[in-house]
């Protein structure tokens, strides 16, 4: 839930629905491989992720980062730039993250490259720029095998296949809730700040301050409203406990499989071949 | 006399034990009717629906659904035969997809899979949602959520449906539409009450008007009484439809004959000009 959650706060681009939010969960909605069988896609992201991870060999990585790629873009038809800037949230904590393996500190010059620091070297060695080369390919690799999932699976299909996988129930009841709640309260949010915005709200940094505040403390009472709201029309539904909804019989798609099969013997017999 | 299918005696509601918001509500609703519920803000209707379907119990009074009086154990019975579509559809859409939500009656229901499958499919092809099912409820207009909160209602088939100002919010197109799932309802035989501020809209569709005024009924009659009641139309902060104006003043004027015709809407009143002048 947190990643889910990380993604909705990046916002990284608007759409041109009022709703207030936009996002992975927008992209997800419109994927031109929406209608394959929810179950294969987490489990194929889910296999080519451990896959990858296990296999531990750039050109795996760079073999299914391309394929990765090609069915979130190519068959998703996710636009490029999206795909792009969803790429760079992980690019930070990369470079930090590769830096510390490539670096490395000592008392005298031993690396292929060194600088003088007072009292030490730190050095680089072409191992260890190899390793961190390794790294970051193996990451971005992982990443966009993941993305295969997260794009092309709104979360509701998400939460249906982890109530299939015998998550507990309470989990993907409150998972339900919460993602509703999430674009519910984006969208109150976002009124507020605009008619805030519309009184002069926002034209210094006091009144921002105060603004916020008072916006903040609305949403907590509006929120709680409408949770009392929600109660009431379930239970003019005749809602007793648990949740319920209709969800759709999975469809087999032997098609998938035989080409997923196919796909993961060809990756094996490459990770063969290099090792 | 046919038996009535809602009964309300003596019903009395009040939020935090403070202020009454239901005073005294008698009431007997018939199978079938068309009954147009009116009053100002904060009159007691929205109360009153809850109350109804038993969301809210009330401090005493009775509700009789087809003579069986309300209690714990006859609850869901209620809830099952009466539905509300709520005012706002945000407070009302849970689901992540339109099909999920539209789902969440009948499954509640504890109905069997083919049945659900089967209903939502009517529901959502009633309220011309096909090509909607998989879409989440916040990537939707206003007006398509609206026809989702319908078509929540519609799945359970309910005999009587509650709209809670079911026009607000809603543009022309819309609320035309609307009109014309109301009278596709009316015609299968359900009994609907509908809360609304729109005079116009009451004096042509409903055949009974509820006028509520804090907590209180105070007039309940035909659209005609009610709003040729001057003092009811006062005191319970009404307006005059247009056409019942219109009409009158063209009778006080003698351009028409005092013949007690009460067009109901421009259509009926082009008729019957059409009717009077060709004579």
């Amino acid at each position: 839930m947190s990643n889910h959650t990380h993604h909705h706060r990046h916002g990284f681009k608007k759409h041109s629905h009022d709703t207030g939010g936009s996002s992975i969960d927008y992209l997800a909605v419109t994927s031109g491989i929406r209608h394959w069988s929810p179950e294969f896609k987490v489990g194929f992201s889910l296999l080519l992720l451990v896959f990858c991870l296990f296999a531990n060999h750039p050109i795996i990585s760079v073999i299914i980062m391309l394929t990765a790629a090609f069915i979130t873009l190519g068959l998703g038809k996710i636009p490029l730039g999206n795909y792009y800037s969803l790429l760079t949230i992980p690019f930070a904590f990369i470079i930090m993250g590769s830096l510390a393996v490539a670096v490395d500190f000592a008392k005298g010059p031993v690396g292929d490259w060194n600088l003088f620091l007072y009292w030490g070297y730190a050095y680089v060695t072409k191992k260890s720029l190899m390793n961190m080369g390794c790294l970051i390919l193996k990451i971005f690799a992982a990443v966009s095998s993941m993305f295969i999932m997260t794009l092309s699976t709104p979360s509701f299909e998400l939460f249906a296949v982890m109530k299939k996988a015998h998550c507990p129930q309470l989990i993907v009841e409150l998972m339900h809730m919460i993602y509703r709640f999430i674009f519910i309260l984006m969208s109150v949010q976002r009124n507020m700040r605009i008619s805030a915005e519309s009184r002069l709200g926002f034209c210094d940094f006091k009144t921002s301050c105060y603004s916020f505040g008072q916006i903040a403390g609305n949403l907590f009472i509006v929120s709680l409203k409408k949770a009392n709201a929600y109660f009431d029309a379930m239970e003019a539904r005749c809602y007793d406990g648990t949740f319920a909804f209709l969800e759709d019989e999975s469809e087999k798609q032997p098609k998938l499989i035989v080409f997923a099969v196919i796909y993961f013997v060809v990756l094996i017999a490459i990770w063969w071949l290099v090792h | 006399m046919t038996q009535p299918i809602l009964q309300v005696k003596d019903l009395y509601y009040a939020y935090n034990d403070e202020k009454t918001a239901l005073n005294g509500i008698d009431l007997a609703i018939y199978p079938g009717e068309k009954i147009a519920v009116v009053g100002s803000n904060g009159a007691g209707k929205s109360t009153f629906f809850l109350n109804v379907n038993g969301v809210l119990s009330p401090e005493h009074g009775e509700i009789r659904f087809k003579d069986i009086p309300i209690t714990k154990k006859t609850l869901p019975q209620l809830r099952k035969n009466i539905g509300i579509v709520f005012q706002d559809a945000d407070n009302q859409i849970i689901a992540s997809s339109v099909r999920a939500e539209v789902s969440f009656g009948p499954m509640n229901l504890k109905l069997p899979r083919e049945e659900v499958v089967e209903r939502v499919n009517m529901a959502m092809d009633y309220m011309n949602l096909n090509g909607f099912a998989d879409r989440p409820p916040h990537y939707l207009s206003g007006g398509e959520k609206k026809r989702v909160a319908i078509a929540d209602i519609i799945a359970m088939k309910s005999e009587v449906i509650i709209f809670d100002e079911p026009t607000a919010a809603l543009d022309p197109l819309n609320a035309n539409m609307l009109e014309q799932v109301l009278d596709q309802l009316t015609q299968e035989g359900k009994t609907l009450l509908v809360s609304t501020h729109d005079v116009n809209f009451t004096y042509r569709w409903a055949d009974r008007v509820l006028v509520f005024c804090q907590g209180k009924i105070i007039a309940d009659g035909t659209p005609r009484e009610i709003f040729t009641n001057d003092e009811v139309v006062k005191k319970a902060n009404l307006m005059r439809p247009t056409m019942l104006d219109v009409y009158e003043q063209l009778v006080a004027h003698h351009l028409l004959p005092k013949d007690d015709k009460y067009p109901k809407d421009v259509e009926e009143f082009a008729k019957y000009l059409k009717n009077h002048f060709d004579e």
